[in-house]
């Protein structure tokens, strides 16, 4: 387990170096944070501005803006650890790389998802962190509610790497998945508005098909006290499961690993 | 004339031929761009919960139709040509093609226009799914059919001027395709994207009317739902016309300077 905490370090001294090469880059980074959060805000600042709307999907306007917080957050999170890391497994895959990954006396999976960072897209995250916060400090939040939130988010990110996990693993039999991880932020845009604002149908598919509703309404929902205790015992065993089915995947799909010239 | 019609001929069918060899990758890149209905299913549900069923006199199903027709009319506008030149510039793959006795420029909007022609039918049989699913129900007026096209199609040519122009921002830095997604967001909000025009603040659509946005993506929806006339087609047109000319002058000077600029990779 420390080498394990020990490699994490060395990764990530060897990213951050890297990238301070490129600090101009931080600047076109900044605005690309700036125009996620303007998407996801525009979208509820218009839903709020109609005359008469008080609640958006039985949602006031500072829980909706929790709800975006957390999107953004999430958001940063796929960018500055998932996204680096298994975007990279379909070109591994193609050119035979995975090979030097594999070689390592260090469990693959840990090494494919770990080895990079994009500090970049921090920004995504300290938005993400301050929307939810000062979204928070308009509404009654205890104690206990917070604990409960942080935990059920951790659950959320979980599930993200999974499904993100999932996603690119499949290089392995198709290799030319690049862009299946658009098809995933294409239905994780849903994630910007609680999913009480959808109709009643794609409610069900957004909590039990994909489970876009653990990842940004439930941690919600814990901090403003309006969770149910289903939900909330739901949430850790959703993720649980899929981390085991992926890792199961993994195994299976590194098994199945034939290299590049075979 | 006839060797301008035999370059755009070849041009064309060698960027359909490419285009049609990535036919899955342009439906997986069809299928991502979702902002659109979750902002329809949003709203739909919005009006559904609201007193009287409506809100400012949509009800879910003219939601439905509303934005299934920014939808639609959004894949017809999509634009990547940024990223392209990003990456011709960067890596010098710009070098060969400056060779040629043609502007770089067409090769990109062929490939632009033989990928619509790809993405044409799928979007064809998504939109008669969705409509179905949804309840929206579009016009039957043929004449609403072919002014929403020409709209798209200048629109398109407006946006590929502009998003052409930010891509060869890419000779003088390295975040061209960060100010292509601040851009884009200006074009989403005030095309109509996040909601139709008429759900803005009055500010908004007064500084609105005056660019090209709204009339690429929201009117051409607008008369597809049989909510905008024939004259407000017109009108613009007018406007999308003049800021065509606009781009077309912009990508030109920043095309000029940009390549007294350019040393290729190894150069």
């Amino acid at each position: 387990m420390t080498r394990y905490l020990r490699l994490i370090r060395i990764f990530t001294g060897a990213t951050l170096s890297a990238q301070l090469e490129y600090r101009a880059n931080f600047f076109g980074a900044v605005l690309a944070s700036l125009g996620e959060v303007g998407v996801a805000l525009l979208g509820i600042a218009v839903l709020f501005g109609q005359p008469g709307t008080a609640a958006v999907g039985g949602w006031s306007f500072h829980q909706a803006l929790l709800v975006v917080g957390l999107f953004m957050l999430t958001e940063g999170f796929i960018s500055v650890f998932v996204q680096p890391n298994l975007t990279k497994i379909a070109e591994a895959v193609r050119t035979g790389s995975m090979d030097f990954t594999l070689l390592k006396p260090i469990d693959a999976q840990f090494g494919v998802s770990t080895r990079y960072l994009n500090m970049l897209r921090v920004t995504d995250l300290l938005i993400g962190a301050g929307l939810t916060v000062s979204a928070a400090s308009h509404l009654p939040v205890t104690p206990g509610g917070v604990l409960t939130a942080a935990l059920l988010y951790l659950s959320a990110l979980v599930m993200v790497y999974c499904i993100w996990l999932a996603l690119s693993t499949t290089a392995f039999w198709f290799v030319k998945t690049q862009n299946v991880s658009e098809l995933f932020s294409g239905v994780f845009g849903a994630a910007r508005f609680p999913v009480t604002a959808f109709p009643v149908p794609v409610r069900a598919f957004l909590t039990f098909v994909v489970p876009i509703a653990f990842i940004t309404t439930v941690p919600a929902q814990a901090l403003t006290g309006t969770l149910s205790p289903a939900l909330a015992v739901a949430s850790p065993l959703v993720a649980a499961a899929l981390f085991g089915l992926t890792r199961l995947f993994w195994l299976k799909a590194v098994a199945s690993y034939t290299s590049a010239s075979s | 004339m006839t060797a301008i019609w035999r370059k755009a001929r070849v041009l064309f069918s060698t960027q359909f031929a490419l285009t049609t060899e990535y036919r899955a990758e342009s439906i997986i890149w069809m299928l991502s761009g979702t902002l659109s209905l979750v902002m329809m299913l949003v709203w739909m549900a919005q009006a559904a919960a609201a007193p009287g069923g409506q809100i400012r006199g949509y009800t879910p199903a003219e939601f439905a139709t509303y934005f299934l027709g920014t939808w639609a009319v959004g894949q017809l506008l999509v634009v990547w040509v940024a990223w392209e030149l990003d990456f011709e510039v960067r890596q010098g793959a710009l070098s060969p093609k400056l060779l040629r006795p043609l502007d770089p420029m067409w090769q990109h909007y062929a490939g632009h226009a033989a990928e619509r022609v790809v993405r044409f039918p799928v979007m064809l049989v998504l939109v008669a799914v969705f409509a179905w699913l949804s309840g929206a129900s579009f016009t039957r007026d043929p004449r609403a059919y072919l002014a929403a096209f020409g709209l798209v199609v200048l629109g398109f040519s407006a946006r590929f001027l502009w998003e052409y122009s930010i891509g060869l921002l890419a000779f003088w830095t390295e975040s061209s395709t960060s100010f292509q997604e601040v851009v884009w967001l200006v074009y989403a909000a005030l095309g109509g994207l996040f909601a139709p025009l008429a759900f803005y603040p009055g500010w908004v659509q007064t500084i609105a009317v005056w660019t090209p946005f709204p009339y690429m993506l929201g009117l051409p929806a607008q008369l597809l739902a049989g909510k905008a006339s024939l004259a407000d087609a017109g009108r613009g047109a007018l406007v999308l016309g003049a800021w065509l000319l606009v781009f077309w002058f912009v990508r030109l000077a920043v095309w000029r300077v940009g390549l007294r600029k350019y040393g290729a990779v190894g150069a």
